[in-house]
């Protein structure tokens, strides 16, 4: 899991932030922790937010244990019985990232309010959050594949540590 | 052929209540207390040394990706002259590409040598060149990491603590423009507040009337130039330089170039907008300063007209 989360997190930060489409920025951990938490229950989802979460503060300039408990607030939402009466896997995926990463964006924000950063919430809500929210759905479906290939092959004992 | 019983994708759930959210979530705010008192930074530094190597080494592996991908464009621009050009003119056309990447990066880092020229009030420590050549003066990065919350405006660059670099140092880029400065020094990288983050406040000066103001970061990444007295002259071009004032960064270093005037007769001061004269997502280069001699208060206010 350590490797696993530690090279999203380095991809994240060498690569993936440095997209910005009108303001929306792929969120590849996020998409990671939410779809793991879907496909691998509550638990193992909450674990890997923390995990990830952290690793991503320690490259971060802000405030440790901010992206995690973002990440957290997500996983709990997404590891809840939320939308299981839709079919399609991938779906029911944009939903709750939909919700998941709207959940991510207010916790983030609030830690950074708390913590004295600077936060203007009507910018950050309508011209940061609202088009990442719109664009980690979009990108969900493309990041469930390879999660749910390696869902199959670490089987029921999951990944360790 | 045989087929998997279990589905694409499985759905697990443990049904009991669990008290891992609650743990998880405790010790996440005690970290972000311990955190805010400056407790945990021993760890977080030790922490650094393992994720900064893992970091440089991901990142020249993106670059040198992105080097690929370009590699490739350009051989396909290429391709389409082949069919039309003898071989010899194509091989001294790709030898031209090659040269004007050492130019630009020569642009580049001359640049960087006239700003030591040109600031002789900057004393800057001699330490190792880390990624570049011709920064044998200074610590001098290519930038590593960009900052993985959206609301934040950081880069992380290749210079640390072993390389001489503290936190507060200011970083410019070629030509002595403002990045920022090092928030935060590891090992062997700094994160750097842009000064478009908006915790950033720099004390500035307009270059042409000498009117004073601080430069503060805005949400969306503009700058402000705030607290300009009413009675000071404003004009949408004006260069914007650093005052110097409150030893935080040297003088006259340039932030940018004013694009638009608010003024209010009922108000104290008067806001201007500021355009940075960095590109701050194609910032490649950066050089940290490292010491320069502090502006006394009375020689700023006495230039005032």
């Amino acid at each position: 899991m350590f490797p696993l989360l530690t090279g999203v997190a380095l991809i994240q930060t060498t690569l993936v932030s440095r997209i910005n489409l009108l303001g929306a920025r792929p969120n590849l951990m996020l998409l990671v922790v939410l779809i793991w938490t879907v496909m691998r229950g509550i638990d193992e989802g909450l674990i890997w937010a923390f995990v990830g979460g952290l690793i991503l503060d320690l490259l971060s300039g802000g405030p440790l244990a901010g992206i995690a408990l973002a990440l957290l607030a997500a996983a709990y939402l997404a590891g809840q019985s939320l939308g299981e009466e839709v079919g399609s896997q991938a779906v029911r995926m944009v939903i709750l990232t939909v919700l998941g990463a709207t959940v991510y964006h207010v916790a983030l924000l609030t830690i950074l309010d708390w913590t004295g950063h600077t936060v203007d919430w009507g910018f950050s809500l309508t011209r940061v959050a609202a088009p990442s929210v719109v664009l980690n759905a979009v990108l969900a479906p493309l990041v469930l594949p390879p999660l749910a290939w390696l869902e199959r092959a670490t089987g029921e004992e999951g990944l360790s540590l | 052929m045989k087929q998997s019983k279990r589905p694409s994708v499985s759905i697990r759930r443990q049904g009991e209540r669990s008290w891992l959210p609650l743990v998880l979530l405790i010790v996440g705010l005690l970290l972000l207390v311990f955190h805010e008192s400056g407790l945990l930074a021993p760890v977080e530094g030790a922490a650094h040394y393992i994720l900064d190597p893992l970091q440089r080494i991901v990142s020249g592996v993106v670059d040198s990706g992105g080097g690929v991908f370009r590699t490739v464009r350009e051989v396909r621009k290429l391709r389409e002259e082949v069919e039309s050009l003898r071989a010899q003119v194509d091989a001294l056309k790709l030898e031209n590409v090659r040269l004007r990447e050492y130019e630009a990066e020569a642009q580049q880092l001359r640049a960087l040598l006239n700003f030591a020229s040109d600031y002789p009030i900057s004393a800057h420590l001699g330490t190792e060149v880390v990624s570049r050549e011709g920064c044998q003066d200074f610590p001098c990065g290519g930038t590593l990491g960009v900052e993985p919350d959206p609301y934040l405006r950081y880069v992380t660059i290749n210079v640390g603590a072993q390389q001489g670099a503290e936190e507060g140092m200011s970083v410019v880029s070629g030509g002595a423009g403002l990045v920022g400065r090092i928030s935060e020094v590891g090992p062997r990288t700094a994160k750097v507040r842009l000064i478009n983050d908006p915790d950033s406040a720099v004390a500035a000066l307009l270059q042409t009337t000498r009117g004073t103001g601080l430069l503060v970061g805005q949400p969306d990444g503009s700058l402000q130039l705030q607290y300009v007295p009413q009675e000071e002259e404003v004009r949408v071009g004006d260069v914007v330089l650093t005052s110097g004032l409150g030893g935080l960064m040297p003088k006259g270093l340039v932030i940018g170039q004013v694009t638009a005037v608010q003024q209010k007769e009922y108000e104290t001061f008067q806001t201007a907008t500021v355009r940075p004269a960095v590109d701050f997502t194609r910032l490649e280069l950066a050089l940290v300063i490292t010491g320069f001699e502090e502006v006394p208060l009375e020689e700023v206010t006495s230039e005032q007209p």
